[in-house]
C-alpha cells in the first residue's frame, strides 16, 4: 500500500490515546483527540481520514452522540464505538439507526481493533467505489438526457428535411429545381451520416479503454492528408504539417486520430468563404514527456463569449457549415482520459488557435 | 376559389428546410412575397428594417439553430415597439420533441401556432383559414 489508512481516535484518557497509538502506528496513521471539538478540528483538516474510533464515556458528550453530530458533515469516515458493557442499549440503538458501522468493547484487544479496522475498511472502500459509480452514473444520465433532446433535432431534423423534400418533388417541374433539391438533400444525409459517426466516436471515447503504443506520427499525418484530401481541395484550403521530434512518443492512437481529425475538420469548415488564402497550420512538438498540438487557422474565428462554450456536448457558435455539436466535446473528454487538455485562443474574424498538451506516456 | 394570401418570411438554419418551405409556398399559392433567412439575427433585422404596412406577415420560425435560436428571436421580436411588430402572425416549425421547449414557445403571445417539420401544403392552407 502506497499511503496509510488515517485513522482517528478520540478518548478523554490520555493513557487510552497513547496506547491505541503506540500499538497501531506502524501499520496505520493514527491521529487522536481528548475531546470532541477537538476531533472537528482534526476532521476538517484531514477530508482523507476514512476510519474514526470514539469512546463513549466522554465528559461534553457521549460518542452515540458525538456520532450522530457529526455524521452529515463527514459522511464518508466509518464510525466505530469503544465502550463497556453497561452502555450496551446506547449501543444497539445507535446501531440500529445507523450512526456507527459496528463496536468494540473496552478495554479492547489489539486483535478486536485491528479486525474492527480491516472490516471498516473494506466497507469504506465499497461505498467509496459505488460513490464514484454513481458520480459516473449521473454524469450518462445528464449526457443521456443531452442525447433525447438532440436526437429529434439532428436525426429527425435531416430526415424531416429530406421527407419534406420526397413530398415537394412531386410538385416540382423544373428539373434545375429538382437538382438544386437533390444537392441540399445529399447535404443532409452526409449531416446524419456525420453526426453517427460522432456518435461512435462519443461512445469510443466514453466506454473504451486506453490503449497505449508508440505513435507513428508521421504516418497519422499522412493518413489525416489523405482523409482530408479531397474536402482540402474543394474548400481551397491549404494545410502545412511541421513535426519535431525529439523523442519517442507514447499514447492512444485512437485519441489521437479523433483529436487531429477533429481540430483539422473545424479548421476546413469554419473558414472566410471569400479569403484567397485558406491555410491551416498543423504543428507538433514531442519533448520533455509530451506532445504539443497547435492548429492554427485563418478563419471566421470564434467570438469571445462562446469560447468557454465550445466543449460543451451540443453547443455551436456558428450558423457556417453544418456541425453536430459533437465535435470539441469528444476532443475534449478523449483528451482528459490522457490527462492531457486543450485550450483555445481566438481573433474574431482573423482564425483560431487550438493547442493540446498530451502526456508522453 | 382564390387562396387568401399573405407575406412569408422563413427562418431556418438549414438550406434544406428553406428550399422546401419555398417550394411549398408558391405550390400551395398563398404567398405574395417569400422571403428566406438562414440566420435569426438577419431576420430580426429585416424586421425592423422594413416599412410597416400592416399587411399580414406570417414568419415560419425554425427552433432549433445556432447562435441565436428560435426562442432568443421571440424575446427579441417581442421587445419591438407596438407599430413594428403589427401585421406579424409568427408560426413556429420544428421537428424538435421536446416539450419544455414547446410550452415555452407556446407561451410567447405572438406566436398562434405549432407545426411540426416536414411542412406540408395542406398545413399550410389550413393555416391561412385560421389567420383573420
Amino acid at each position: 500500500m502506497s499511503e496509510k489508512i488515517k485513522i482517528l481516535y478520540i478518548d478523554d484518557e490520555l493513557n487510552n490515546l497513547v496506547g491505541f497509538k503506540a500499538s497501531f502506528r506502524l501499520n496505520y496513521q493514527i491521529l487522536v483527540a481528548v475531546n470532541t471539538s477537538e476531533a472537528v478540528e482534526i476532521l476538517t483538516k484531514n477530508p482523507d481520514i476514512r476510519i474514526i474510533f470514539s469512546d463513549q464515556r466522554m465528559p461534553d458528550k457521549t460518542g452515540v452522540e458525538f456520532f450522530e453530530e457529526i455524521r452529515s458533515w463527514f459522511p464518508h469516515p466509518i464510525r466505530i464505538l469503544i465502550t463497556g458493557y453497561s452502555d450496551i442499549e446506547d449501543v444497539i440503538q445507535a446501531i440500529n439507526r445507523g450512526h456507527i458501522f459496528r463496536y468494540v468493547k473496552k478495554p479492547w484487544s489489539d486483535s478486536d481493533i485491528l479486525s474492527a479496522i480491516e472490516e471498516a475498511h473494506k466497507f469504506y472502500l465499497a461505498n467509496s467505489m459505488l460513490a464514484i459509480k454513481n458520480e459516473a452514473l449521473q454524469k450518462a444520465y445528464d449526457e443521456l438526457d443531452k442525447f433525447a433532446y438532440s436526437v429529434s433535432h439532428d436525426i429527425r431534423g435531416p430526415l424531416s428535411g429530406i421527407m419534406g423534400g420526397i413530398n415537394v418533388a412531386k410538385h416540382l417541374n423544373d428539373i434545375s429545381d429538382i437538382k438544386e433539391m437533390l444537392g441540399l438533400m445529399e447535404n443532409s444525409v452526409k449531416k446524419l451520416d456525420a453526426f453517427i459517426l460522432s456518435m461512435h466516436d462519443y461512445y469510443t471515447v466514453q466506454r473504451g479503454e486506453v490503449r497505449i503504443k508508440e505513435i507513428n506520427l508521421s504516418e497519422l499525418i499522412n493518413d489525416l492528408k489523405e482523409l482530408h484530401h479531397a474536402n482540402l481541395i474543394e474548400s481551397n484550403v491549404k494545410l502545412n504539417v511541421n513535426i519535431s521530434q525529439i523523442e519517442p512518443f507514447w499514447s492512444d492512437e485512437i485519441v489521437m486520430r479523433l483529436v487531429l481529425n477533429n481540430l483539422v475538420t473545424n479548421a476546413i469548415k469554419y473558414q472566410k468563404h471569400d479569403n484567397e488564402d485558406k491555410r491551416i497550420e498543423l504543428n507538433i512538438e514531442v519533448g520533455r514527456g509530451h506532445a504539443t498540438i497547435y492548429v492554427r487557422d485563418n478563419g471566421i474565428g470564434i467570438p469571445e463569449n462562446y469560447l468557454n462554450e465550445i466543449f460543451d456536448l451540443f453547443f455551436r457558435a456558428s450558423t457556417q457549415d453544418v456541425g453536430s455539436g459533437f465535435g470539441l466535446y469528444n476532443v475534449k473528454d478523449a483528451l482528459l482520459k490522457l490527462n492531457g487538455g486543450i485550450k483555445v485562443s481566438s481573433v474574431l474574424g482573423e482564425g483560431a488557435v487550438f493547442e493540446v498538451t498530451i502526456p508522453n506516456k | 376559389m382564390s387562396n387568401k394570401k399573405a407575406n412569408f418570411i422563413i427562418v431556418d438554419d438549414s438550406e434544406l428546410d428553406c428550399f422546401i418551405a419555398d417550394k411549398i409556398l408558391k405550390y400551395a399559392d398563398i404567398a405574395t412575397s417569400i422571403s428566406s433567412f438562414l440566420h435569426a439575427s438577419n431576420a430580426l433585422d429585416y424586421i425592423k428594417q422594413s416599412a410597416n404596412t400592416a399587411e399580414t406577415t406570417i414568419v415560419l420560425l425554425d427552433i432549433v439553430m445556432p447562435v441565436m435560436n428560435g426562442i432568443n428571436f421571440l424575446e427579441e421580436f417581442e421587445k419591438l415597439p407596438e407599430e413594428v411588430r403589427r401585421g406579424y402572425h409568427i408560426v413556429a416549425f420544428t421537428s424538435s420533441m421536446n416539450k419544455k421547449d414547446m410550452n415555452r414557445i407556446k407561451s410567447f403571445k405572438s406566436v398562434i401556432k405549432l407545426l411540426d417539420k416536414p411542412l406540408t401544403s395542406e398545413a399550410l392552407i389550413e393555416l391561412m383559414g385560421e389567420i383573420k
